[in-house]
């Protein structure tokens, strides 16, 4: 059987962030918002691995702790989206009819709204804390979800043991919980690894755009903007937090792309 | 002897985009306790819509235009869907045609017997567990523990029609409806399979309405023989009188459709 690579290395690297995340009080070196008055912009040196920012704070911690932030807004967003994917789209495969048109139409509204501001607006009037930002992203990327669900399930339900099912007396909710929806899951999850990488991606948007998570609480797109003033003399702060940005999505992207090729 | 089932006049029709079909013009059945009714005819005649009637499990775009399906006193066709799952699987329970595609891909064989179990009656886990692996051995599986574990894929058209068996009859169904079990196995396991509905018969006490287009099969099983042609059941009787003298033409084409076989 031919190695599937592109999962092996995504796994390999989702593992080690995710490790890194779940560790960070441990491995980091120093806390990640104690400010240093004589170590301003630092290079990277033996001291500080990956350097300092403009307030004197170890950059490798603070992006160590950004890992925890933005892995778990990837994470749990995309779980919101899912779940209510998974909910209407299966709702509307099953029962047809009335109640698919109603849902297919309000994901088609859902989709004509640019989502990114959507997100800006929501964002806008709410606070923009770390939870906020989760659920927004959650709730505003759950259409793709729907219609992959929804395509699956009306093919899955006539399949005979569906019919089975319902010939020993299982209820609607069971037939749908029990034996659709984990027929349906293979694509669900390809489309769930993608779509946090998707979701790391905006978080840092926002972030960049200082709608996202506030500092002085690290995420890879808030270092980012705070390096945005201190680009010409310390190329170390973009670079470092651009790479992990990139380094991430290219991990989920590769899991996302292996687990087609297996499953999908 | 008691009536269990007496279908009346039945007219089932299927609704397509511009036209309807009528696949049951008026059908009488009748099936006392303890009964082997063969219900025979072509491809095409109405014997399965017929038989999918009775637990009201149709495909979506059939419906019931006429007629009154009475089981043990109560009218099938105006009870609402609460009232009817607690019939199928329990009180009526099926045997398909393809046993491997009327099982859920992704359960386990012991699994799936267990939620028939569950469904229907006040077990646990454990105990419909234990109850599940009787119920293989009670089908003449032999290696009960090792089958239960094993996934439909995993096992041979023979096998998992035998864990269907199981399946229908883990609430000890009054009524087995069996949609030509055997057209999709090899001829000696169609014997065995056969043979084991019969021992089960006796154990059990079911009637059993069987389908298929094979008389033969009908003359070895056997109480009571319709025949259905179009639509309609157009001869009905004892199982002897039927092949010692047929009166419509479609039985006798039956008839000499597997005597032609016979003699090759």
């Amino acid at each position: 059987m031919k190695k599937n690579y592109s999962l092996i290395f995504g796994v390999l690297i989702i593992v080690i962030l995710s490790l890194i995340a779940v560790f960070a009080g441990l491995i980091s070196p120093y806390d990640p918002s104690a400010i240093d008055d004589n170590n301003l912009l630092m290079p990277p040196s033996s001291q500080h691995l990956l350097g300092t920012d403009g307030l004197g704070r170890d950059l490798a911690s603070r992006m160590i702790y950004g890992a925890r932030i933005s892995l778990s807004i990837g994470l749990i967003a995309v779980g919101i989206a899912t779940i209510i994917g998974l909910i209407l789209g299966s709702i509307a495969g099953y029962y047809g009819g009335f109640i698919d048109t109603l849902i297919m139409r309000f994901v088609d509204i859902m989709l004509c709204f640019p989502t990114f501001f959507l997100i800006l607006a929501v964002v806008a009037i709410l606070e923009p804390s770390i939870f906020n930002i989760m659920a927004i992203i959650g709730i505003t990327s759950w259409m793709g979800v729907a219609r992959l669900v929804r395509a699956e399930i009306l093919t899955l339900k006539e399949r005979e043991f569906i019919q089975a099912s319902r010939a020993i007396g299982a209820s609607n909710f069971r037939i749908i919980t029990r034996h659709l929806i984990p027929n349906a899951i293979g694509p669900v999850l390809v489309s769930a690894t993608l779509g946090i990488a998707g979701a790391i991606l905006l978080e840092s948007s926002l972030s960049f755009l200082g709608l996202g998570v506030q500092p002085p609480t690290p995420s890879w797109g808030n270092i980012l903007i705070e390096s945005k003033s201190t680009l010409g003399v310390a190329w170390w702060i973009t670079v470092f937090p651009g790479l992990s940005i990139l380094i991430t999505i290219l991990g989920f992207n590769l899991i996302g792309e292996g687990l087609k090729e297996k499953i999908g | 002897m008691d009536k269990l089932l007496e279908i009346k006049n039945l007219k089932v029709s299927f609704y397509l985009d511009n036209k309807t079909l009528a696949a049951v013009k008026g059908a009488n059945l009748e099936i006392t306790n303890g009964q082997v009714l063969v219900l025979a005819g072509e491809s095409g005649s109405g014997k399965t819509i017929t038989a999918l009637s009775i637990a009201k499990i149709l495909p979506v775009n059939a419906r019931v235009d006429d007629g009154e399906i009475i089981f043990e006193g109560r009218d099938i066709l105006k009870m609402d869907e609460k009232s009817l799952s607690k019939i199928r699987g329990k009180e009526i329970a099926y045997i398909f045609q393809e046993p491997t595609a009327y099982l859920n891909p992704v359960y386990t064989i012991g699994n799936q017997i267990t939620e028939a179990i569950i469904l229907h009656q006040d077990k646990n886990k454990k105990e419909a567990a234990k109850e599940t692996l009787e119920l293989l051995g009670r089908v003449r599986i032999q290696d009960p523990e090792r089958v239960s574990l094993d996934y439909p894929h995993q096992l041979s058209g023979g096998m998992n029609q035998r864990a269907l068996i199981a399946m229908a009859l883990a609430c000890k169904p009054k009524l087995l409806i069996a949609d030509e079990p055997t057209t999709s196995l090899d001829v000696t396991i169609e014997a065995e399979i056969l043979k084991l509905l019969m021992e089960l018969k006796k154990e059990l006490k079911f009637s059993l309405l069987f389908i298929t287009h094979n008389l033969s099969i009908a003359k070895k099983i056997a109480d009571k023989v319709s025949i259905m042609y179009k639509g309609e059941i157009v001869e009905e009787g004892a199982c002897e009188s039927i092949f010692s003298s047929p009166r419509h033409f479609h039985t006798k084409e039956l008839i000499n459709a597997y005597q032609k076989i016979g003699k090759i």
